[in-house]
């Protein structure tokens, strides 16, 4: 009796201690993979004798789809660049979450991919401290790597010192995607101004663009969001800088200047004339995307001009007869044009001290970006399997219409690619739909009446700590001044509030960082 | 059980009676060892998942830096705290969380004993699991279904309610973005979520009623309001009074979830509690001081309240929950 309950406790207290010892093991373990190769075999980098051993090389990233893609495309690309790859996804919707309790766990991988420039500049201050491998003065050894812009390099530097490589993007792809059978149909043609624009968006609601005799379309669909939804891509017509701007020979903040006034008187009058749905700023990008594919709404601003595809496809299966083209050139109350440009990449990645170990490991982690920059490897993670996800069309890449298949195997994959076409070489998107056509030719325009973000390489302690509290004190009174729930003075009062706040701070590190 | 009083300076005395004392110890342990060992798992439990990770609460005390760890940041005492309490925003936001709680407690609280009453009373199996079954099933929806099930019918672009009101000639309103509507907006939803969820502990009190009462109230011609009234609450009034303890323990914690989902710019002046607060100013940004130190306020908070309400529970001679 005595004995087995004295085993049973045992018991218990064995099964615990598996359980506690099985957490502390993990971390043991990961080391362990995190330094695969002995030290002898890493120290020269030659290729030649017998088949090198594939380095193993743990991956964490941000999905954008629903669920973790298959191993296709990886195990084509381990073949390519013999390595063993583990991808981490995860959610991009809680990506900064992830990111920042991995930071503080100490179990980032060797790899880690941030999730914008906004988290980057979060991540500031670890890299100033050291946390990250410096990267520059090895990026001269790679050929492939050395190609990348160093206008874009530059962007991401932290203290002249570069850590990252960036994953890049066209300058100003934002725009708009309109109703261009509408336009037709009621005579209009695409708006050259602010004035125009406001005109197209009070006839597509009054003139029964759709012909069903009734008043239930509107002009603009808009969503809760200040920079990704129309205001920063309008108020950039308007004139208004790109976050910063230069008055006095001083660096002010946007919503200072003129043009961001005219931005919100413009879009307080569409909402008040009923022009737009009246609950964006509580509209979330699937319902707004929704009510432009059902044909309710004309125009779509401020997205990528380059989701003229997806439009398209979800919008002809409610309205068949649909035409739908992109327009970015409208010109501010001055007659002159401009676009915001972001600072040509989305996304970057780093290397983090905890997990790679020493200069050599990280030079062969760096080997592997290399050859993600070669043309072969480039197209698989960017556009899948040559015949199954997309075939040559003309020295271009046409995706196949299988687009279910392409969105689960690849696109997890796609977002992580360095570099852009002209610098890794992979295919150029072959487009059928004149309306993307048309918008490939305006991507180009926009970069030549770009505006740049004069802070983007600056940095300000204050912003970092307390930016994104305090840019929410403008953001509630730009909605508030849309809806007429505050007026001009009401608005003044909400930006000397964050110049109090901490704002005052900002201004004054951002210029003096410029000097 | 026998009291054992020690001398002092008795010596000889002493080492007998301890060893009585812990002989007598080891074999009440003995005799209910079983019922130690089905403890064991449940104090681990709260040792390994609530105590242990209470030391994270140090970096509240410092400007924690994930790559310095615990023991390498920098300390900086009450500095969190004090930019806590002086922030302008702060007392709104206490405030916002307050209300939405007093609306918790007052209204909320009482629809589940009402439901449970009310389902208690339904004559005929079959409809009542039916019944019961359908008040569920809110419970397994997320927060986010819920919400946006009350977007599509309240918005102002084409949503149920909002074309009924102009239907019928009245001004539409714009329940999504106006101050006056969150809170209402944020209480019919957890009703409609929870109320039905909640009747189950009730419901289950209320079956553990002794029938006998009910006969004896009848025959000296209690009504069924009068039977309700007289037996059925005073019997379970030790649950629910124990449940209004505890939820007086999540005073503050009203679903971060739920109130982020329906929170926009429009709303935010009512609408901002400690939680999304927390969120905004300190993960977001990862600053995790910061937002340890608002956590542990709030704790203290929750802890004070249900000190306090167990205490006046006590008073008015109910039995509180310890």
């Amino acid at each position: 009796m005595k004995k087995k309950s004295f085993s049973m406790l045992l018991t218990v207290l064995l099964a615990f201690s598996l359980v506690l010892s099985a957490c502390g093991g993990g971390e043991k373990s990961k080391e362990a993979t995190a330094d695969p190769t002995p030290a002898p075999s890493n120290s020269n980098e030659e290729v030649s004798t017998a088949p090198e051993e594939p380095t193993e090389i743990t991956i964490m990233l941000p999905l954008n789809t629903s669920e973790t893609p298959p191993d296709t495309i990886k195990k084509e690309v381990e073949k390519l660049t013999n390595t063993k790859l583990t991808y981490q996804f995860f959610p991009a919707d809680t990506y900064e979450e992830k990111l920042n309790t991995s930071f503080a766990t100490g179990s980032l991988p060797q790899v880690t991919y941030l999730k914008n420039s906004t988290t980057f500049v979060q991540m500031k201050e670890a890299i100033k401290d050291g946390q990250f491998w410096e990267i520059g003065p090895l990026l001269s050894e790679f050929p492939n790597l050395n190609k990348l812009k160093p206008e874009i390099l530059n962007n991401t530097k932290v203290d002249g010192k570069l850590y990252s490589l960036y994953i890049g993007r066209p300058l100003a792809r934002q725009g708009m995607i309109y109703r261009k059978d509408w336009a037709d149909k009621l005579g209009l043609s695409a708006p050259a101004n602010v004035d125009e624009l406001f005109e197209m968006a009070k006839a597509f609601t009054e003139q029964d663009p759709d012909g069903n005799g009734q008043k239930d379309t509107i002009g603009i669909v808009d969503r809760n969001e200040l920079v990704y939804g129309a205001f920063k891509t309008v108020s950039a017509w308007f004139g208004t800088p790109n976050y910063w701007g230069t008055k006095d020979g001083k660096l002010e903040p946007e919503f200072t200047f003129e043009g961001y006034y005219d931005t919100m008187d413009f879009f307080k009058k569409v909402r008040e004339s009923g022009y737009m749905n009246q609950d964006f700023a509580a509209t979330s990008k699937t319902d707004a995307v929704k009510m432009f594919t059902s044909g309710k709404a004309g125009m779509y601003i401020g997205g990528s001009m380059q989701d003229i595809d997806s439009l398209h496809k979800d919008l002809i299966k409610n309205v068949p007869e649909a035409v739908l083209d992109t327009h970015s050139m409208v010109a501010g109350p001055d007659g002159n044009f401009a676009q915001w440009m972001i600072p040509g990449y989305n996304n970057i990645v780093l290397f983090p001290k905890s997990a790679v170990k020493d200069e050599a490991e990280l030079r062969k982690i760096l080997a592997f970006f290399d050859k993600m920059m070669t043309p072969e490897v480039a197209n698989v993670m960017y556009w899948g399997i040559e015949g199954v996800h997309y075939t040559v069309v003309d020295g271009k890449a046409k995706p196949s219409s299988e687009k279910e298949l392409i969105e689960r195997e690849v696109k997890g994959y796609k977002d992580s690619v360095i570099g852009e076409a002209e610098t890794n070489g992979m295919y150029e998107s072959y487009n059928e739909l004149p309306g993307r056509i048309h918008a490939e030719e305006l991507l180009l325009e926009n970069v030549k009446v770009g505006v740049a973000d004069p802070t983007a390489a600056l940095d300000s302690v204050t912003y970092m700590e307390k930016g994104v509290e305090l840019q929410q004190i403008i953001t509630d009174a730009t909605y508030q001044y849309m809806y007429g729930q505050i007026d001009k003075a009401g608005f003044e009062k909400a930006v000397s509030d964050w110049k109090s706040r901490g704002g005052d701070k900002i201004i004054e590190e951002f210029n003096a960082a410029a000097k | 059980m026998q009291e054992v009083t020690v001398q002092p300076g008795a010596a000889p005395p002493l080492r007998l009676e301890k060893k009585t004392r812990s002989s007598e110890l080891k074999k009440r342990l003995w005799r209910n060892k079983w019922l130690y060992v089905m403890l064991l798992p449940g104090v681990l439990y709260f040792i390994i998942f609530k105590y242990l990770p209470m030391y994270g609460l140090i970096i509240s005390f410092q400007n924690y830096k994930p790559y310095q760890g615990i023991f390498g940041s920098e300390w900086v005492g009450f500095e969190h705290f004090k930019r806590l309490f002086t922030e302008p925003e702060f007392f709104n936001i206490l405030w916002n969380t307050i209300v939405l709680f007093a609306l918790n407690i007052f209204i909320y609280f009482p629809i589940p004993i009402i439901l449970a009453l009310m389902l208690n009373e339904l004559r005929g199996n079959f409809f009542k699991r039916i019944f019961q079954t359908l008040v569920y099933l809110p419970h397994f929806m997320s927060w986010v279904i819920i919400v946006s099930i009350s977007y599509v019918m309240v918005t102002m672009d084409g949503g149920i309610i909002n074309e009924l009101l102009s239907y019928f000639g009245f001004e539409k309103i714009n329940f999504l973005l106006s101050n006056g509507w969150l809170r209402p907006m944020y209480i019919i939803q957890v009703i409609w979520r929870e109320a039905g969820w909640g009747t189950i502990i009730y419901l289950a009190a209320i079956a553990a009623v002794d029938p006998g009462l009910y006969e004896a109230a009848r025959m000296d011609g209690a009504g069924r309001m009068r039977q309700v009234w007289h037996i059925t609450l005073p019997t379970i009034r030790g649950v629910i009074i124990t449940l209004f303890i505890l939820k007086i323990g999540h005073v503050l914690d009203l679903g971060f979830e739920h109130v982020y989902l329906l929170l926009n710019s429009m709303n935010r002046q009512v609408g901002e509690i400690i939680d999304t607060y927390v969120y905004t100013a300190g993960l977001r940004q990862g600053q995790f001081s910061y937002s340890t130190a608002i956590g542990f306020f709030k704790s203290i908070i929750g802890l004070i309240m249900v000190m306090l309400v167990n205490r006046i529970s006590k008073k008015m001679g109910e039995e509180g929950v310890y």
